[in-house]
């Protein structure tokens, strides 16, 4: 299903999409080490003749060319109203420090559709917006889309698009399959939808589901689509790296088991993932307000801060506790 | 690591044996997911006691995906969802059990280059997140066997440690039933060497559980009059000589469950409740299957015995 489509660069869409809804799936690349730049250039590789796009500071990204994959089917509506919707959805993977791999996917949802579908070329001028057949409201979507777990199968799911990508990448033949430790992907559902003008300003509500899902919605001045996806991939990285951690600390029995055991269990978290807090460093300035807004609350560096501290305290506490134990001993 | 559960016949108490060993492996902290394999008639849902998959199990479970239907089989968080008063809250310590169940009135389905690609996708995204992934295959030479023979013999999975668990009554008919299985026609060696398994490799990874194994020692016997208990020790002593003659022998066995008059009346998770405070089900049961959980990756039990 996710295809490369033809080349095509005459027509850009219309500006200022009204309504934006995607999903980012964040996982540790299935290698022994960090995938080296090159390698990196060679995975991300997804379209003949594009560019794999990488960046050096403040930390090692690349970043695969877009993909588009057709749609033709329902919409996810939380209302159940039945809105067929036609055209294609972009997606791209994204290789942070070669060791966090995310796959991403948006569309942009076009104000209005005409009711008949029409040919290819139509829609593939417009790369990643889908029409709705008929009369859409916006909120009617965002919830369907944030809520797509518990809606029945069938409707447009961009979950699926993003798992298939995520799995084809983990299963290339360059890595080893030998990752230093287990860990769970997670899956963000964001959308992004444009202040109305007299509500609310913007502003981003960001919801923990369960153990691996979490939601995100934007309101924003102006929706760029590549700005909010590039957002919401930071985010997403940020609350894996989170939720990776604090699940590894609570797993060691850091603080409960006695002894060197919980931090040698934690010895991954210090090799592969402690360097790798930077969050908002990619993000577009018109969006730096919204990161700063999560970050008082839920507060996600200083949670990350207190948890990195645990461990360091606990490590030194080791460092002067082993020497003075085994001279006891001796 | 990929555990494949599989047994010639039925009533080896294979799927609940094999749903204690997830159980007692994520107890200490390993995360275990169960994949309900038995195409023909999935019940993992009730040994797990969670209604909901037996219920809601219509559309995606892992008969609709290895048919490309859905792009992710449904999880079920077994501490989140079972009724199950003894399971629930999770344990401090334990790691993830998940369980993906099959799909309601699933049946078999034909073997096709997809669903082997499709099954090969799930097991490396599986291994990416648990420790142990088991597989509850059904009993007998079925597609399912066939599949994941196919899966794990695709290069991609070279790196992947697969280990078989083929389950067996203590009985004459169950002991050449289960070797027939594994060494002869279309059993496990030889279709997995067809496939392209290299026949050392897989010989190796093959171990037998004996199940529901009454022990002359045990109090349930206490009562045996004299010429029974004889009876019985020379059985023990003849299905011992016969498992050696075909090759399941003690070398290769991995471990026995004892005859459990709880897993008799009702197949369940046999918790550290139902041994200690209720006293319904026997230490050794939980013990055996405690041994069998740790025995899954303790390499010196998978060494070639050769």
């Amino acid at each position: 299903m996710t295809r490369p489509s033809e080349p095509f660069s005459t027509v850009s869409p219309p500006a200022g999409p009204d309504l934006l809804i995607g999903e980012v799936r964040t996982a540790l690349l299935q290698h022994s080490v960090a995938l080296p730049r090159a390698a990196a250039g060679q995975l991300l590789q997804l379209r003949h003749g594009e560019r794999v796009r990488t960046s050096e500071r403040p930390s090692g990204q690349a970043v695969s060319p877009d993909l588009l994959t057709g749609v033709d089917c329902p919409l996810p509506t939380a209302s159940g109203r039945a809105v067929r919707g036609v055209g294609t959805a972009t997606s791209r993977a994204v290789l942070t420090e070669g060791r966090l791999l995310q796959a991403s996917v948006r569309v942009r949802i076009a104000a209005t559709g005409g009711s008949l579908r029409l040919p290819w070329g139509h829609y593939l001028a417009r790369p990643g917006t889908v029409e709705p057949s008929g009369r859409l409201a916006g909120a009617d979507l965002v919830d369907g889309h944030l809520s797509a777990d518990r809606l029945p199968g069938g409707a447009l799911d961009l979950g699926a698009i993003a798992e298939r990508l995520l799995t084809d990448l983990q299963g290339r033949r360059v890595l080893d399959r030998r990752a230093p430790f287990r860990s769970r992907r997670t899956r963000l559902l964001w959308t992004a939808t444009r202040a109305e003008p007299g509500g609310d300003g913007p502003g981003a509500l960001f919801t923990i589901e369960d153990g691996t899902l979490r939601t995100l919605r934007l309101t924003l001045e102006r929706v760029d689509p590549v700005a909010v996806a590039a957002f919401c991939e930071d985010l997403a990285l940020h609350d894996w790296l989170l939720t990776t951690l604090v699940q590894l600390v609570e797993r060691s029995g850091l603080g409960s088991a006695p002894g060197p055991e919980p931090l040698l269990r934690l010895r991954p978290a210090v090799d592969h993932l402690l360097h790798l807090w930077m969050p908002g460093a990619r993000v577009d300035r018109a969006l730096a307000p919204i990161w700063a807004g999560l970050e008082t609350r839920p507060g996600f560096t200083r949670q990350w801060a207190a948890t990195v501290q645990r461990i360091r305290d606990h490590l030194a506490l080791q460092a002067i506790g082993l020497p003075a134990h085994s001279y006891q001993g001796d | 690591m990929l555990i494949f559960a599989i047994s010639d016949k039925g009533g080896t108490g294979r799927s609940v044996t094999s749903a204690n060993i997830a159980y007692r492996r994520a107890l200490p902290g390993a995360d275990v997911c169960y994949l309900d394999f038995d195409f023909g008639s999935p019940t993992s849902a009730a040994v797990f006691d969670v209604p909901s998959a037996l219920r809601g199990t219509e559309q995606a479970g892992l008969h609709s995906y290895l048919r490309g239907e859905v792009a992710e089989p449904q999880r079920i968080d077994i501490w989140a969802e079972t009724e199950s008063a003894g399971l629930r809250p999770r344990p401090a310590q334990a790691g993830q059990l998940v369980l993906l169940p099959g799909d309601r009135g699933g049946g078999e389905f034909v073997l096709g280059s997809d669903t082997v690609r499709r099954c090969a996708d799930l097991f490396l995204r599986l291994e990416e997140e648990f420790e142990i992934t088991l597989v509850d295959l059904s009993a007998g030479r079925s597609y399912a066997a066939q599949l994941v023979l196919e899966a794990t013999a695709l290069p991609e999975l070279s790196s992947v440690t697969a280990r078989w668990l083929v389950f067996h009554r203590w009985t004459r008919q169950h002991i050449i039933a289960a070797a027939g299985l594994v060494y002869g026609d279309r059993g496990i060696m030889a279709t997995g060497a067809s496939r392209g398994h290299e026949r050392d490799r897989l010989r190796d990874s093959v171990r037998f559980v004996r199940a529901a194994v009454p022990s002359p020692s045990s109090p349930m016997f206490a009562e045996l009059r004299p010429a029974q208990a004889l009876w019985l020790s020379i059985c023990d002593e003849d299905l011992t000589r016969l498992a050696s003659e075909h090759k399941l022998g003690p070398m290769l066995t991995l471990g026995t469950v004892p005859l459990d008059p709880v897993l008799q009346w009702r197949e369940q998770l046999i918790t550290d409740e139902d041994v200690l405070s209720s006293q319904v089900a026997n230490l050794e049961t939980a013990q055996a299957f405690a041994d069998l959980a740790a025995a899954l990756t303790d390499d010196r039990r998978w060494q070639s015995p050769l």
